[in-house]
């Protein structure tokens, strides 16, 4: 495909959350995202696709502090955030899961989920020595928050399993809703039904577009097609590290260039 | 005495197999004791005994925090033992180089500071960057603290070592033998009640999820780089202060034992005892240095005597075998961390369930607010 095709994202939204201006990523020779400049508008889920090793994974990563940019910038709710570490832009909104699940090792799926809310005050050494009553109270709000959330995905009784014995699908419920816990302002998804079963499949769906209509946004990877064409609008393609389109469902779909891409594979 | 018993069964022993670990240890325990009442043992070497396995217990403490809470790969656990140890002997003994002759109190000070100021040292550079390179720096550091002491005469004596050290609190109505016993109980029981308060929170959750998966800790916001250091801070401070105890125990110290097989040992202890539990970092020194000490006299029992083979030297083989056999039957070490890492008095009034969060079926809430605050 020539590089006229390559149509870049919209970037005139009126009210934006994530936006990317001009994000490079070389792994030696291999340019892994070229020049990606997106936006995301509060409220919406916005898809992201692209055939395998597009770049997505990469941007994610640049975006969310993981890989350091070669060029470029990133604001979150229009604050410059491209020199922050990781954990600053989580505390800044920016909240991301993994394409792979993370296990963690000896916790129940109870403890897995209180990691999220943060900064917590029994965090510090100090506080649970001080004020050991904060903490309690902070302690039993984020109990019974996780109860409620767990209840809320269906998957309340698993509360006391340990959180390497779940399935592939209950595992990405389990991470949805603990980066749910940490108030995001936007929650970038990376493939969040691969592996997973269509009927857990759907219920992610479901959840996912019940949070959005409460307010959250979303930024979603996700090699589904008919999965992210029903929940996501927007759709940002991706392809050999450059932002081919941005469109609605179905212009993406109709799209002749995106269907090459799809098809021309890594060809020319 | 039901209080007590209780308070054993839920905060000691778990299930079955602890409690045959537990009898074990209380047998052998018994068997000391008798040992000394049938005049087999002196009371001053078991008491000795009592203190130096104490002094494990707390390194073994120490290096728990650091490898069991939050994964920190630390080879220099004799490094900060020998700076606790050396801190206290310079400032108490009053023929060392400095000829200070200051108060014990002094030392023990003088021993978290410079432990953690090292501990702080040692990681701002590594504790950002993956987990071998702390590995790597501890490993240079115990040699480098070790050639310092060894080298620096002027200030530390070098390879003579020093002695005349004070005892602790010789004003006490004891023996000098069984006064160190009860001081380092103390310590542990200080040592143990500060990290089970610190464990079971937040904070020891966060130190759990880095230790599996940093990356994940940091997506959700959290400062893992300070969180790594308060840990290693607080572990090496804790081998620094066996140090100084030790120092106060044997009254005399000098370069030998700060080798790597002393970091050996405890990190065998720890791992034998269960990584990640304090219960198993005090058991796992109790056995380590059980079999250490108790090596010593295989050559003094009549039928070995006989074979004519000196087995002294062979307890690396013992403690080998020993590695072998738990990774075989027990994989996780003898008494590995049970409890969930949330703050005890938040879940007292959230959950009607007892305190073992699997004997609570499905779901451990049915009353919301039971009257239960035990
Ligand atoms: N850490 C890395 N080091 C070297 N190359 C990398 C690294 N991460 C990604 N790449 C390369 O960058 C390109 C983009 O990879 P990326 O994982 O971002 O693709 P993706 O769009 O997420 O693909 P998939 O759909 O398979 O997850 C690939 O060619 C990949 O091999
Ligand atoms: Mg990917």
């Amino acid at each position: 495909m020539n590089d006229d095709a390559y149509e870049g994202a919209r970037l005139d939204k009126d009210d934006v959350v994530l936006k990317t201006t001009g994000l490079e990523k070389a792994f030696g020779g291999l340019v892994a995202t070229d020049d990606v400049s997106i936006e995301v508008d509060r409220g919406t889920i916005t898809g992201m696709i692209g055939p395998n090793g597009a770049g997505k994974s990469t941007l994610f990563n640049l975006i969310s502090g993981f890989y350091e940019n070669d060029a470029g910038h990133v604001t979150v709710n229009g604050e410059e955030v491209t020199d922050l570490e990781p954990h600053e832009r989580a505390r800044k909104g920016l909240v991301r899961t993994f394409q792979t699940p993370r296990r963690l090792e000896g916790m129940s799926v109870r403890e897995a989920m209180l990691v999220g809310p943060g900064p917590q005050k029994g965090e510090s050494v100090f506080s649970l020595f001080f004020s050991g009553s904060d903490v309690t109270e902070e302690e039993r709000a984020n109990i019974e928050q996780t109860r409620e959330l767990l209840e809320r995905f269906e998957i309340g009784h698993l509360i006391d399993q340990p959180s390497t014995d779940l399935s592939g699908g209950q595992m990405k419920l389990v991470e949805l809703a603990r980066a749910f816990t940490t108030d995001p302002d936007i929650l970038l998804l990376d493939e969040p039904v691969a592996g997973v079963n269509p009927t857990l499949a759907n219920d992610i769906k479901r959840f996912i577009r019940e949070l959005n209509e409460e307010g959250q946004t979303f930024l979603i990877i996700e090699h589904d097609m008919p999965f992210i064409m029903d929940l996501a609008d927007p759709i940002i393609v991706l392809d050999q590290g450059k932002v081919l389109m941005e469109g609605s469902p179905d212009e993406v779909r109709s799209d002749d260039r995106v269907i090459e891409a799809y098809l021309g594979g890594a060809g020319p | 005495m039901s209080a007590v018993s209780s308070w054993v069964s839920e905060t000691l022993v778990r299930d079955a197999t602890e409690r045959r670990i537990f009898a074990v240890l209380g047998l052998i325990t018994v068997l000391l004791v008798a040992g000394v009442f049938a005049g087999v043992i002196g009371p001053r070497f078991l008491l000795f005994q009592i203190a130096l396995v104490g002094m494990y217990a707390l390194l073994s403490l120490g290096l728990n925090v650091q490898w069991g809470y939050a994964g920190l790969i630390n080879f220099s656990v004799a490094a900060f033992w020998g700076i606790g140890a050396y801190c206290a002997a310079l400032l108490t003994a009053p023929n060392s180089p400095l000829g200070l002759g200051l108060h014990p109190v002094f030392g023990f000070l003088a021993a978290i500071v410079v432990s953690a100021l090292i501990a702080v040292l040692i990681g701002i550079p590594t504790l950002r960057l993956r987990e071998d390179y702390l590995a790597i720096a501890s490993l240079g550091l115990a040699e480098v603290i070790r050639a310092i002491i060894l080298n620096e005469r002027r200030w530390t004596a070098g390879s003579s070592g020093i002695s005349g050290i004070p005892n602790l609190m010789s004003w006490l109505p004891l023996t000098d033998a069984a006064t160190t016993a009860a001081i380092v109980v103390v310590l542990i029981a200080v040592v143990y009640l500060f990290l089970r308060r610190v464990h079971r929170s937040p904070w020891g959750r966060v130190l759990r999820t880095i230790r599996s998966d940093e990356d994940l800790a940091k997506a959700l916001g959290k400062d893992t780089y300070r969180f790594k250091m308060q840990a290693f801070v607080i572990g090496s401070v804790i081998m620094a202060v066996a140090g100084a105890f030790y120092a106060h125990l044997n009254l005399y110290i000098d370069p030998s034992d700060l080798v790597p097989l002393t970091t050996f040992y405890i990190w065998i202890a720890v791992i034998l005892g269960g990584t990640g539990s304090n219960r198993g970092a005090v058991v796992g020194a109790a056995v380590v240095i059980a079999i250490r000490e108790g090596t010593r006299f295989l050559n003094d029992i009549g039928f070995i005597q006989t074979l004519g083979i000196d087995l002294a030297p062979l307890r690396l083989l013992f403690v080998g075998g020993l590695i072998i056999l738990i990774m075989r039957f027990r994989q996780d070490g003898l008494l590995p961390p049970k409890d969930e890492l949330i703050w005890p008095a938040a879940r007292d009034g959230s959950r009607s369930g007892g305190a073992s969060p699997s004997s609570a079926a499905p779901d451990g809430g049915t009353a919301p607010n039971g009257g239960d605050d035990r």
